[in-house]
């Protein structure tokens, strides 16, 4: 009985420790989705150019879901030529959509028309039900979507080049730069 | 009467108490659709915001699970149901209380075992180690000073 006295320090220290100490390495809002490895919800949403886009639309061909805003600023402005530069590239492998997230229609076109518009479709969630459907909680979070329409990575938070490749290489093997 | 007096403050503490228990404890009438609805949303997270539930928050997030949260009860969905259609998209973080019984059993289970083990070590303390008495021999008790003995002889 005299040895566990010795014991209850580090029995008590050592777990609490640990438990604080790997809570501040990480983003309390960011929440692992219980949707990888499933189908990726189906949607069928006009873009802001006024066109009907639907998942079906992509069938076959894996794709790139990008939730964003005009108002989600400097995290969705760094990530943009991100979106843009990974477009130019496997604009024949892989389908970029955007997805405007609680945003007026003529805020994102001015965005847009400031930042640069890659030529990729942005889609128009009017009432968020796709952001629920994905189960997005804030600008900007970012879906991978394989040929076969399983989700395979999601990204919180803004994309960067190294996190595109390895976030693009889930869905499609010869994505690595 | 004094006799009767702890026999009858007794029956009256059991007749307070059973009166408590079924008024507690009575079946209410059946909620309504509109007041099932908000207790869901209160128990969901808004997804955009600080710690606010879905019924106490304004963003469109939250208004939008509102509406889902009322077709789905109008569509005869069971508060489980609910709780899984927003699960299978969030994870458990979208609920506020957590509904597996662990969270609430292991933390009970930590206190009883971390008193379970103190007690035990100053238990096994107090018999290792009984305090000695204080028993000092005669050369070493405080004398009285020379005048008060002269006084006692």
């Amino acid at each position: 009985m005299r040895g566990l006295r010795w014991l209850i320090v580090p029995l008590l220290v050592i777990p609490l420790g640990w438990l604080l100490f790997s809570g501040f390495g990480r983003d309390p809002r960011e929440i692992s989705s219980p949707l990888i490895g499933r189908a990726a919800p189906a949607w069928t949403l006009t873009s802001l150019d006024g066109e009907t886009l639907s998942s079906e639309d992509l069938a076959g061909r894996p794709y790139v879901v990008n939730f964003w805003a005009s108002w989600c600023i400097p995290a969705c402005v760094d990530e943009h030529p991100v979106l843009a530069a990974a477009h130019e590239q496997y604009t024949d492998e892989v389908a970029i959509v955007g997805v405007l997230y609680n945003d007026a229609s003529a805020d994102a076109e001015g965005f847009l028309a400031r930042y640069g518009d890659a030529g990729y479709p942005h889609l128009v969630d009017t009432d968020g039900r796709l952001a629920i459907e994905f189960g997005v909680t804030g600008p900007p979070e970012t879906f991978f979507v394989d040929a076969d329409g399983i989700l395979r990575a999601r990204q919180f938070g803004p994309l960067t080049d190294p996190l595109m490749s390895v976030h693009l290489s889930t869905i499609l093997p010869s994505a690595s730069r | 009467m004094k006799r009767w007096l702890p026999a009858l403050a007794m029956g009256g503490f059991l007749a307070v108490a059973a009166l408590t228990a079924v008024v507690v404890l009575r079946p209410g009438p059946e909620p309504s659709a509109a007041e099932r609805a908000d207790v869901l949303a209160r128990g969901l997270r808004c997804p955009d915001c600080q710690g606010l539930s879905v019924a106490d928050s304004p963003t469109s997030s939250a208004q939008e699970i509102r509406r889902q949260i009322d077709e789905l009860v109008a569509g005869g969905a069971t508060d489980d149901e609910v709780h899984a259609h927003f699960v299978a998209r969030y994870g458990q973080w979208i609920l506020l209380a957590p509904t597996s019984p662990a969270a609430w059993i292991i933390p009970i289970a930590v206190v009883i075992a971390g008193a379970a083990v103190l007690g035990a070590w100053l238990l096994s303390r107090r018999r290792a180690d009984p305090a000695p008495p204080s028993a000092l021999t005669a050369a070493q008790r405080p004398r009285p000073p020379d005048e008060v003995e002269a006084l006692d002889a």
